[in-house]
């Protein structure tokens, strides 16, 4: 038909996963063009978590450069994940097509959508190096953490509040593409202004009842709800300044209140024990923070008062106070 | 003036001090004007110009850095660079017209090199006796097949004959004899090496040693031969050197029509030997199969794991078979290989289907089992929506009526939580003890050799708890444990649905196939519909089987169970025998049972609740363990249950049994 066609592959990300699997590799991208219009075709793979991925479009080295204006294009700067939108089919221009049955939600979707993978190759190292948990009991845990995480996710999915990962779960995403055995707890991130007063009573609606509740929306917003089997659910509220963003920690006992730092970050979108979920793009900024630069020794005691390098000591909540910022059930 | 004095501040004119030789040379130059001038142009122009090329270099270097930035991406992907070189094993199609071949017999050691590369070395001890058998592209020198064929044993050079005469003519052959290769080298065989034009070959004597290079169909490019002296010693290492012209590309390849399966076939047929017709010029045998759609298909989504290692024949009979099932779907094929090997990537292109290649992990079972994981997590991976994967071997013949087995049963293990797997071998079927292709059993064992795994079970209990690669446990006995399989029960056809042609492999050998695979009930009617399909749930089974036994007939418990006669001569009753069973765990007496009607005796498989059922004589034969087994209740008290004991212990008596 005359027009001139470029064809982007890559090797599979699905079988990053696992050891060393080498396969033929996959269309990403094709760019077609005549005279002065091209077509960009984006091939979305399905993945493990009910959602699409689109690749990276890299330009290998004999390729024209050229092509088309590459910078201007819609996709491509970055892998992409999308839900699965429904389609449907309609007529443009006497043409049929498909488009998704909510245009706009996909189309919102497009800015957001920035995907990273999660690091194998160096999971796989740590854990040659620190060997595995794979005792009963460290199954088990990993178990229950994901169905708890699955919980959550769909239930701020339903409430449409963003979340990440945070603190040992992230930790566990960056370090070793699993859930860490020993963290006892599953923590999420919530921008401040995401809040809704409706979390709690949604969580309290399937099955997560409230633990404790820690600050207020204003300053150090802190949830922990409980799950199944002695594991929490904690969610910690980010709070924005000009040059960095932090949360708040409470200490019960003492009313004593800590404030950790983290620098400026985006979400994106990653695979985690096959969900489509966010982390911090600036992942490495995120954990040195929380963990410092010896993240990639795993630490079984730690402390949250004492062992995060961003931790700084916040005042005290007034007793007056009390009654409202710390509520233990 | 005469008072002149000379100035004391004045050195005296005296002898001239020696002066350094670089302000002699300074000042001599200094004087020669136009030398002067040209040693400082010249020295003006040279650092001109290497400023000039610095700066260029600088550019250069900034141009190439950003090209390979592309898209702003920081990352070097080092391992696109690696994928694109690709490995150019080809000869270039240069002014090499001539092959320089060595050819190395001897006692102990054989190696071929052909242009300097040894394409053939093995000195290893105990190993690797008889003739050894390389095939070259007659165009390119590109080494297509190496075989040995122990012709010291029996019917290897029964093997040998086959695999040259599938060889195409033209084809550049290479034959070298380590250790002995004569003691079962029978006529057939010496017949086709004269034909081949070798003096030595048909008259190979005792530990003789034998260098062979020549052509299929053409004639003999060079021979050596030494005779072992004695019956106690061998013959003297030989080394042939000889210079094999190359024929053009055209002359070595077939002229078939230029279609994009031929175009697979001549791919194929231009690096591999040994497949026989598929590269036959005249009349190839079809790669491409158009077996009858599946109506109804349920498993038309399901993704189909060929866990393969490096047995490329093994692999292409099984995927021809595999694709010529009803109802297959080849785009959700995918084939695992265990190594980064050549040949069996080949087959896989030539089907048009997906390989895989992954870097083998541990060692024996384990490698195995590690392997069975990775091709596992991919294809999950892979398909994502799919709930079910097909699990194959490439030592398996499938079945044409395969997937309408399972679409007509695969309800059930997404219906049945009390199911752990739907596989299509029974273990107990062979051809004496299996009739019905229609019936259906639930047993408590996992057969493996063809089967279906859930992705729950694998995701959530196998996957997370499969053994690490230093366990050496064999994958399908961990998955037979009582941990794993946890009570659940598998579902299995009475006539097999594929058969284990594999002879050569880790837990295989000759003699284990002879006694325990070779007269296997394959099923080889297509469409057959399966009866009764819901009756195999828990519940409905149970149902099933108290009518089974009510309706069964008591056989004579005086007669002796392993003779046919303990079975009267009639055709398709039910009948019933009684064994004694004392406990859950005991199989005395079955296993004695199995072992005189020869079917499986090496560990207890086939039961359910006690219960065995299989055929004898074309009739449906049940046999109930007392009192372990639920069914117990269904013994009439006169009947006294069959107990049979096994022979006392020989010296030397087998060991642990040995499993596929």
């Amino acid at each position: 038909m005359g027009f001139q066609c470029l064809k982007i592959e890559s090797k599979d990300p699905r079988l990053d996963g696992i050891d060393s699997l080498s396969g033929t590799e996959i269309p990403l991208h094709y760019i077609c063009r005549l005279a002065n219009h091209a077509i960009h075709l984006v091939v979305f793979h399905e993945r493990s978590g009910n959602y699409l991925w689109h690749g990276h479009l890299r330009l290998k080295g004999h390729m024209d450069r050229k092509f088309v204006p590459f910078r201007k294009l819609r996709f491509g700067r970055y892998p992409g994940a999308f839900d699965r939108p429904e389609l449907q089919q309609i007529t443009v221009d006497g043409l049929e097509v498909f488009i998704p049955k909510d245009p706009v939600h996909f189309l919102e979707e497009i800015p957001h959508s920035r995907f990273i993978e999660c690091r194998y190759k160096e999971a796989r190292a740590f854990l040659q190096q620190y060997l595995d948990d794979n005792t009963v009991e460290a199954m088990a845990f990993r178990k229950n953490a994901k169905e708890l995480l699955q919980l959550a996710a769909k239930t701020l999915k339903k409430l449409g509040v963003r979340f990440w990962l945070s603190s040992g779960t992230c930790l566990g995403w960056y370090r070793q593409c699993n859930i860490i055995p020993y963290s006892k707890d599953v923590d999420l991130g919530i921008f401040i202004q995401d809040y809704k007063s409706d979390i709690i009573s949604a969580f309290q609606d399937v099955g997560l009842p409230l633990k404790h509740k820690f600050g207020k929306v204003e300053d150090s917003l802190e949830l922990s709800f409980q799950g199944k089997d002695d594991i929490k659910l904690d969610i910690f509220f980010f709070y924005e300044e000009t040059d960095h963003m932090w949360n708040g920690g409470t200490q019960a006992k003492t009313g004593k209140k800590f404030k950790y730092l983290f620098p400026k970050f985006t979400l994106c979108w990653t695979e985690f024990v096959d969900m489509k979920i966010h982390v911090p793009c600036e992942t490495i900024e995120y954990i040195e923070a929380n963990y410092g630069k010896t993240w990639k020794i795993p630490v079984k005691t730690w402390d949250w008062k004492r062992s995060p390098p961003n931790v700084q000591p916040n005042g005290i909540w007034p007793i007056s106070e009390w009654d409202e910022v710390i509520q233990l059930y | 003036m005469d008072d002149w004095k000379p100035s004391s501040l004045i050195k005296p004119f005296g002898a001239r001090k020696k002066r350094s030789w670089y302000l002699t040379w300074k000042y001599k130059l200094a004087n020669q004007r136009a030398l002067r001038r040209f040693c400082q142009t010249g020295a003006v122009l040279f650092l001109l110009v290497t400023v000039i090329v610095n700066i260029k270099l600088i550019l250069d270097t900034r141009r190439a850095i950003s090209e390979a930035n592309g898209d702003a991406e920081p990352e070097q992907d080092y391992d696109e660079a690696l994928g694109r070189l690709e490995p150019s094993r080809r000869r270039g199609s240069g002014p090499r017209r001539v092959l320089d071949v060595e050819v190395y017999s001897s006692r102990s050691k054989v190696y071929v090199a052909v242009d300097g590369t040894t394409v053939l070395e093995d000195e290893a001890r105990e190993q690797g006796r008889g003739i050894h058998v390389i095939v070259l592209n007659q165009a390119t020198g590109h080494v297509m097949a190496k075989r040995v064929f122990d012709t010291y044993s029996p019917h290897e050079d029964e093997a040998m004959v086959l695999f040259l005469n599938m060889v195409a003519p033209g084809r550049v052959l290479i034959c070298t004899v380590k250790d002995e290769g004569s003691f079962h080298l029978k006529d057939t065989a010496k017949a086709l090496l004269r034909s081949l034009g070798s003096q030595a070959g048909p008259a190979l004597g005792w530990r003789d040693t034998w260098a062979f290079v020549g052509r299929k169909g053409g004639p003999v490019l060079g021979e050596k031969h030494s005779k072992s002296p004695a019956l106690s010693s061998w013959g003297d290492p030989v080394l042939l050197k000889t210079d094999v012209p190359l024929s053009s590309a055209e002359e070595a390849e077939c002229h078939w029509a230029d279609t994009e399966l031929n175009r697979r076939r001549r791919r194929f047929c231009s690096k591999v030997e040994g497949y026989g017709s598929v590269c036959s010029c005249k009349d190839p045998t079809p790669i491409e199969f158009s077996p009858d759609p599946l109506p109804d298909n349920k498993v038309l989504n399901v993704p189909v794991a060929v866990i393969a290692g490096n047995r490329p024949n093994y692999l292409y009979r099984m995927l021809r078979s595999l694709l010529s099932a009803q109802g297959v779907s080849p785009q959700m094929i995918t084939v695992f290989i265990d190594g980064y090997y050549e040949e069996p990537m080949d087959v896989v292109a030539l089907f048009g289907l997906r390989g895989i290649q992954h870097t083998p992990i541990s060692i024996k079972n384990a490698r195995v089992s590690q392997h069975y994981k990775a091709s596992l997590t991919a294809t999950f991976n892979l398909f994502p929506e799919a709930k079910f994967a097909v699990v194959l071997e490439e030592d398996l013949d499938i079945a044409v009526d395969f997937f309408s087995f399972l679409s007509q049963s695969i309800h059930l293990l997404e219906e049945d939580d009390s199911l752990y797997c739907i596989s299509a071998w029974n273990d107990q079927g062979y051809e004496h003890t299996a009739e019905d292709p229609a019936l259906l059993y639930r047993v408590e064992t996992m057969p493996g050799l063809g089967w279906v795994l859930r992705k729950s079970l694998y995701k959530e209990e196998l996957e997370p708890k499969w053994p690490t690669p230093e366990k050496l446990w064999d994958w399908d006995m961990w998955m037979r444990m009582p941990e794993q399989r946890r009570g659940r029960e598998c579902i299995i056809p009475d006539v097999s649905r594929s058969y284990h042609f594999g002879i050569v492999g880790l837990n295989m050998n000759g003699y284990f196939h002879e006694a325990y695979f070779k007269k296997h009930k394959f099923n080889t009617v297509p469409g057959v519909q399966l009866r009764n399909v819901d009756s195999l749930k828990k519940e409905a089974y149970e149902v099933e089987i108290h009518r089974l036994l009510s309706e069964a007939e008591v056989l004579d418990h005086s007669k002796n169970p392993c003779e046919d006669s303990f079975l009267p001569d009639t055709e398709g009753h039910t009948y019933v025998a009684f064994i004694r069973m004392e406990k859950d765990d005991d199989f005395t007496t079955w296993t004695q049972l199995a072992k005189c009607l020869h079917i499986w005796d090496l560990d207890v498989r086939g039961n359910h609740r006690g219960l065995w059922r299989l055929f004898r004589k074309k009739n449906h034969f049940l046999v109930v363990g007392v009192p372990a087994s639920p069914y117990s209740v269904k013994k009439p008290p006169s009947i006294t249950p069959i107990f049979l004991e096994p022979p006392p212990k020989e010296e030397g008596a087998p060991g642990a049994a040995e499993q596929t």
